[in-house]
């Protein structure tokens, strides 16, 4: 019975070992032209991120078709292995262990958000897999300083707002707002921002009148906009996520105050959404950012929003921007495998640190980890849509300032 | 001063609402001492209902409640009735606990597959409204979100004291063994107590959805929340819930704006404990079999 056991130990061992040089030689298996080759992802297709699971398998599987109707990666027909990780974190990395070891995908894609990124590019990087990624852009992803990671935004979460302060040191001193409020969510992706900005208009003379960070349980910001209201800053930089944003935006409606500027670091930037949570007619003027927007003039955008609107129906303005990064996501590993006509992860990581790789969510350059160096849009509510406003080059508006009065414009 | 004023204002009228649906929830731990920790998900579900209505039939969410009400009403003597009468072992209170968690998490789940993850609002005409009194403003729809919770809670009142079904709740959370001799059928005062509280839920969600954004996930919070209301009020007591839910209304709205926002639950949570330290039944505690 202990000699069974021992040669069944000994097996096993032998296994652990083999699986992760298979997987490794797997994850430079070469071309090999006319078959099918099968990407390996993980999504959020359950649980609190599934909205945006879904999002993003909707731009993988539209790249995936896009892809195979122009012959494929080299030749061979792209397959999309998708798993959900329910939006664990744990199952994440069991997911992409799964993907690399046990289904020996070619290549693997990134899940959505950077909870779940930081985790899984860690086993991609193990198993030597480059990881193309829309949708992990925080300091977790980066801070493990990975060299097979490349996001698929124009930049890092938390510059994502230098864009606003840009705008605002590009006006005529007289123009400018003189104070300025500074309210934040207490979060990764929401606080880190609004400080960048106030540390650039604070140095160019613009006073902070007011800055506070609120726990992410804070259900009623009343009490904090009839703080800052109170003050009466020409200027709102909201570090904001969804739901605090509307929030905000009600309550600032409620105590009827509506400063010159308001800039909202997320919320105004989801057309579909925000009309409906703070009121069609309140959206004129205020300011967010974004990575991607229907009208983009980015490369290839306009083929990208017809086919969406061709697979999945709807109008442009329905379009979640995941489904545009996960679709760049493609866009970036079609262009490396051209170019370095090749199926071997390593060849294609070297590939992309260098050069610019134009896609659907603009022109896309990495540092040695994965941040990407470009710069995201400036967008407003201008006659109840949303535009590009700043930069000027990619601008479909000019940007509207001061803000009118709430249910103006 | 102004801003103190202001954010009184804004706390009453917030303390309110959660004093409605924390009612519920004392009221079902009154009478037959189960703490349905479900209590913030049936108030999230009855958002939903509400929301849904307004979405596809404009149905006011205030008018709404006349509707989703008695339907929160059987779900909750279905719930009773299904999984918690059995229950009548010593471990009941703990098991209890377990029932209504898991039922927390079946709504959460349902409404995930249904409505998805996004955060939904009802947005009324009037929902952004404000009145300016005295230079102070007052928002439209916690006023009445306010009023609703006064007209609630004063039939709740009513029913229990003046009714013969009310003196029947409160013989069976005074002495059910007494209360089972002179002929009140407990079961059924237990079933018809669990359907009301849960029904409180369905006002407390119509509200909920035109103040606050809300997701399936928006339970957790609110149940955290509406457990301490109904500690620091006195188990049981309705009158202590009210108490409790305006006094943190209050205190977080003050420290929000004269201290920071960071510190607003936890004061509430420092007042909390410094009551429970001096009085550890909470305010009403002693007369929580009285109601």
């Amino acid at each position: 019975m202990s000699r069974v056991r021992l040669a069944v130990l000994i097996t096993l061992s032998l296994a652990a070992i083999a699986v992760p040089l298979t997987a490794a030689s797997g994850a430079s298996s070469g071309q090999a032209k006319g078959k099918t080759i099968t990407i390996g992802i993980s999504l959020s297709l359950s649980g609190d991120f599934s909205d945006s699971g879904k999002a993003a398998m909707r731009g993988y599987q539209l790249w995936r078709d896009v892809v195979n109707a122009h012959g494929g990666l080299l030749g061979n027909q792209v397959k999309l292995k998708i798993l959900d990780d329910t939006s664990s974190p744990t199952q994440v990395v069991t997911n992409y262990q799964t993907l690399i070891t046990k289904d020996k995908v070619a290549f693997v894609f990134g899940p959505f958000s950077t909870l779940l990124t930081a985790p899984a590019a860690t086993v991609a990087n193990r198993y030597h897999y480059a990881f193309i990624e829309p949708a992990g852009g925080g300091p977790a992803v980066f801070g493990e300083k990975l060299h097979n990671v490349f996001f698929t935004q124009p930049a890092p979460i938390i510059d994502s707002a230098d864009v606003f302060a840009h705008y605002i040191l590009s006006l005529p001193k007289s123009k400018r707002p003189k104070t300025a409020a500074y309210p934040s969510l207490d979060d990764p992706f929401a606080s880190p921002i609004a400080d960048r900005v106030r540390t650039l208009l604070q140095k160019a003379g613009i006073k902070t009148v007011y800055k506070t960070i609120y726990p992410s349980e804070t259900t009623d910001l009343t009490p904090i906009v009839s703080k800052y209201a109170a003050k009466k800053p020409d200027l709102v930089v909201g570090g904001t996520q969804n739901d605090d944003a509307y929030a905000q935006v009600k309550a600032m409606v409620q105590l009827k105050f509506s400063p010159k500027f308001l800039f909202l670091s997320n919320g105004p930037n989801d057309p579909a959404e925000f009309p409906g949570k703070v009121g069609q007619k309140n959206v004129n003027g205020i300011f967010s950012t974004g990575d991607w927007f229907p009208d983009s003039k980015s490369p290839g955008n306009k083929a990208f929003v017809k086919a969406y609107l061709k697979k999945y129906g709807g109008g442009s303005g329905s379009i979640d921007p995941t489904s545009a990064e996960a679709f760049a996501t493609g866009q970036v590993l079609q262009l490396a495998v051209a170019k370095t006509h090749s199926l071997d992860n390593g060849k294609i990581i070297s590939a992309l640190h260098k050069g610019n790789w134009p896609t659907v969510e603009g022109v896309l350059h990495w540092n040695s980890i994965g941040e990407p160096q470009g710069s995201d849009l400036l967008v407003e509510w201008v006659h109840h849509k949303l535009y590009p406003v700043y930069p000027k080059s990619i601008a479909l508006h000019a940007p509207t300032a001061p803000k009118p009065p709430w249910g103006k414009g | 001063m102004h801003l103190v004023v202001q954010a009184c204002i804004l706390g009453i009228l917030t303390g309110g609402v959660y004093a409605l649906m924390a009612s519920g929830l004392t009221l079902v731990f009154g009478v037959m001492r189960v703490i349905n920790v479900a209590q913030g998900a049936l108030v999230i579900l009855s958002a939903y209902l509400s929301w849904a209505l307004f979405m596809h039939f404009q149905i006011d969410p205030f008018l709404s409640v006349l509707i989703v009400a008695p339907l929160m009403f059987a779900l909750g003597v279905s719930v009773q009735l299904v999984f918690i009468r059995s229950l009548r072992s010593e471990q009941a209170e703990e098991l209890s606990l377990l029932i209504t968690w898991a039922l927390a998490l079946g709504i959460e789940g349902i409404l995930g597959a249904v409505y998805e993850t996004t955060y939904r609002a009802t947005n009324t005409t009037y929902a952004n409204s404000s009145w300016t009194v005295f230079g102070y403003h007052v928002s439209v729809v916690r006023a009445y979100a306010f009023a609703l919770s006064v007209v609630i809670l004063v039939l709740l009142y009513l029913l229990l004291a003046r009714t013969r079904f009310g003196r029947s709740v409160r013989a069976t959370v005074q002495n059910p063994a007494s209360a089972l001799l002179l002929g009140v059928n407990a079961d059924r005062v237990r079933a018809v107590a669990f359907g009301i509280g849960v029904s409180t839920a369905a006002a407390a969600g119509a509200v909920y959805g035109v103040l606050y954004p809300f997701n399936p996930g928006s339970h957790y919070d609110l149940i955290s929340r509406l457990l301490s209301i109904v500690v620091l009020g006195g188990l049981g007591s309705v009158a202590g819930a009210v108490a409790a839910a305006l006094l943190m209304g209050v205190v977080e709205a003050i420290v929000a704006v004269e201290i920071s926002p960071v510190w607003s639950s936890f004061s509430y949570f420092v007042v909390l404990v410094v009551i429970l330290l001096l009085r550890p039944q909470g305010f009403f505690g002693a007369r929580q079999r009285t109601l």
